[in-house]
């Protein structure tokens, strides 16, 4: 009875925690939705992998949400047609590459400041590595849930050669009338195939600007339907975060060790399990830091807002299970890596 | 106001479901978190410090429910004008009516339940056995207040782990409240007075304590029993290890602090 009780103060703990985060992360999806011109933005993206997937990692710094908030974003930018390389390296670096868990991550461990900066970079190093893996594998749909694929539809080819008219919209290298489909004519020189995936005749339709009452209607909408499908989740990954709480006692996971590597372990692990939001999760570590080594709190602090148990379900609403397994493989063995050399050879 | 009587009067009788319960979602999550604030229950989820955050949702998730309700209202009044909620397609992996049931059901749910503190049963499962001489916690600031009586069981336990020697402090009073736990591995007339701390949320709680001495033959209170112990510091060996304890003790019962945790 009183492992329920605590299990539900746990439950409610985590959800009165993580629910502003999520909110502020469904209102920022919802003004990139509305307020933002994705085709102006993505036009900047540079075509390199390796320098998307910078830019992705950083769009944290414009958009400062954790790891509840920043599922709807990546799923907002995957829809807008970014690149995987940008969406990747946007859902595992922006939860620690922004202001704001920066500062919170400085006034916790303002007397280890390398924790800080190594934080920072061992996030962007991972982030950008896994994102340039997934960026190799050039139609992300076998990846996605299916609601979410068929919305993006088919990968734009790689074209060096594509010219972008002033207006934004992609001009097609060759005359619509020549390839095979239905097609609509629209305005002069612009057309919509039938067959099109709804994500890009919604681009085309939705090409002149709304009035902002009507905008503003729409944003309503979207952060009433993200809040909805993505608060249910948060629901049941907070449910099971708060039951692996209190069926493991956190002595097992402290006990694992003091070592060089099951420190590391034991911290990712605990990071895994106790899912807090990365805007206070350095707050938490800092309990920490008098009994673990600083590799072990960089693990706690660079896995920790990538995957935790938490987010796994809100994940589950972008990728299919083989992926997040990857992403999970990847993130964690890279963040053991650079935290095992740290505690190796830097301290 | 039959709904067969024309075509377009049934259309105008059709409620718009999944905005109304979209609304009460809102309304609802919102007057739980208004409640949590209001009652004092917020303290046993979450640190002070980010207090502002839950209260700030609280509030923009009754103002998202009041502009859904608004819009209901206008397009039952004028069904003509809005073009419908644009909310109704889905996305992500459970069933539209399963999530909205979810978090339905868990906002009832939450405007039902009181969180309650977590008891010396959760002290155990978090370790309370290695608090003693090494808190976790390493202070951002440490200020020594100056009466040895004044200290919380935190600041004890923070002055200790700057200068652990247990004679240090032989026979300072002290004065600390906070709840019992039984140690299995003591003896009979030893309980530990502990509390929890939080650094975030009640996820990161974690338990510290004194141990505290009875004369012989003094009963032992009952767990979880909250308690003000008034007495002096004496060096004991408990577990094989030399340590502070708190002897010559006065308990009062006391009754649970609307805030159990220490910061």
């Amino acid at each position: 009875m009183v492992q329920l009780n605590n299990g539900i103060t746990l439950f409610f703990s985590l959800l009165v925690e993580a629910l502003p985060f999520l909110l502020l992360g469904v209102l920022f999806s919802s003004v990139l939705l509305l307020f933002v011109d994705e085709q102006k933005l993505l036009s900047i993206v540079p075509r390199n992998a390796v320098l998307a997937a910078l830019v992705g990692s950083l769009i944290g710094f414009m958009f400062p949400v954790c790891e509840c908030g920043n599922i709807p974003v990546a799923r907002r930018l995957l829809m807008k047609g970014a690149p995987t390389a940008v969406a990747i390296g946007y859902l595992l670096a922006a939860p620690t590459v922004n202001p704001i868990v920066f500062w919170a991550t400085w006034i916790a461990f303002r007397d280890q400041p390398e924790i800080v900066f190594l934080r920072i970079l061992f996030s962007l190093i991972v982030a950008v590595t896994i994102a340039v893996i997934f960026s190799a594998q050039e139609d992300m749909r076998p990846f996605l849930q299916d609601s979410l694929a068929r919305i993006m539809g088919e990968p734009e080819k790689p074209a060096p050669q594509r010219k972008r008219a002033d207006s934004g919209t992609a001009v097609p290298d060759v005359s619509p009338l020549l390839q095979s489909g239905s097609f609509l004519i629209q305005s002069p020189g612009q057309v919509l195939q039938l067959s099109a995936p709804p994500a890009k005749t919604l681009a085309i339709l939705s090409e002149a600007p709304k009035p902002l009452g009507s905008r503003l209607q729409l944003m309503v909408d979207n952060i009433v339907l993200e809040l909805r499908e993505l608060g249910a989740v948060l629901v049941l990954g907070s449910a099971i975060a708060a039951f692996v709480q209190v069926a493991i006692p956190r002595e097992v996971v402290l006990g694992l060790g003091q070592g060089p590597i099951t420190s590391i372990v034991a911290m990712m692990g605990l990071a895994w399990v106790v899912s807090i939001c990365s805007t206070v999760d350095s707050f938490f570590a800092l309990s920490f830091a008098s009994t673990f080594t600083s590799g072990a709190l960089l693990g706690f602090l660079v896995f920790g807002p990538m995957i935790d148990l938490k987010n796994i379900s809100l994940l589950l609403t972008v990728f299919k299970g083989r992926a997040i397994l990857y992403l999970f493989a990847l993130a964690a063995q890279l963040t053991f890596l650079l935290c095992l050399v740290m505690n190796l050879y830097i301290l | 106001m039959t709904s067969i009587s024309s075509p377009r009067r049934s259309r105008r009788r059709r409620l718009p479901w999944q905005a109304i319960i979209d609304c009460l979602i809102l309304l609802l999550w919102g007057l739980v978190l208004t409640r949590l604030a209001v009652t004092g229950k917020l303290f046993l989820l979450l640190h002070p410090d980010y207090m502002w955050l839950s209260n700030m949702a609280a509030v923009m998730l009754l103002g998202l429910g009041l502009v859904r309700a608004t819009q209901i209202w206008q397009s039952l009044a004028s069904p003509q004008s809005i073009t419908g909620f644009r909310s109704e397609e889905h996305i992500a992996l459970m069933p539209r009516q399963i999530s909205s049931g979810l978090l339905l059901a868990i906002a009832i749910f939450g405007l039902i339940y009181s969180p309650r503190p977590f008891t010396s049963e959760t002290a155990f499962q978090r370790g309370i056995t290695d608090v003693l001489g090494q808190t976790r916690s390493r202070p951002e600031r440490f200020v020594l207040s100056g009466a040895p009586e004044e200290r919380t069981i935190i600041d004890w336990i923070r002055t200790l782990n700057v200068y652990p020697e247990p004679d240090a402090y032989n026979s300072q009073p002290v004065k600390v409240s906070g709840f019992v736990v039984h140690m299995p591995d003591w003896p009979d007339n030893h309980f530990m007075i502990a509390r929890f701390v939080l650094t975030c949320c009640a996820a990161d709680a974690y338990p510290v304590g004194l141990p505290v001495a009875l004369p012989e033959g003094e009963p032992m209170p009952q767990p979880d029993t909250w308690l003000e112990v008034v007495g002096t510091m004496q060096t004991g060996t408990l577990s094989n290890k030399r340590q502070l304890v708190i002897g010559e003790p006065t308990l009062t019962t006391i009754p649970e602090p609307r805030n159990p945790y220490e910061y």
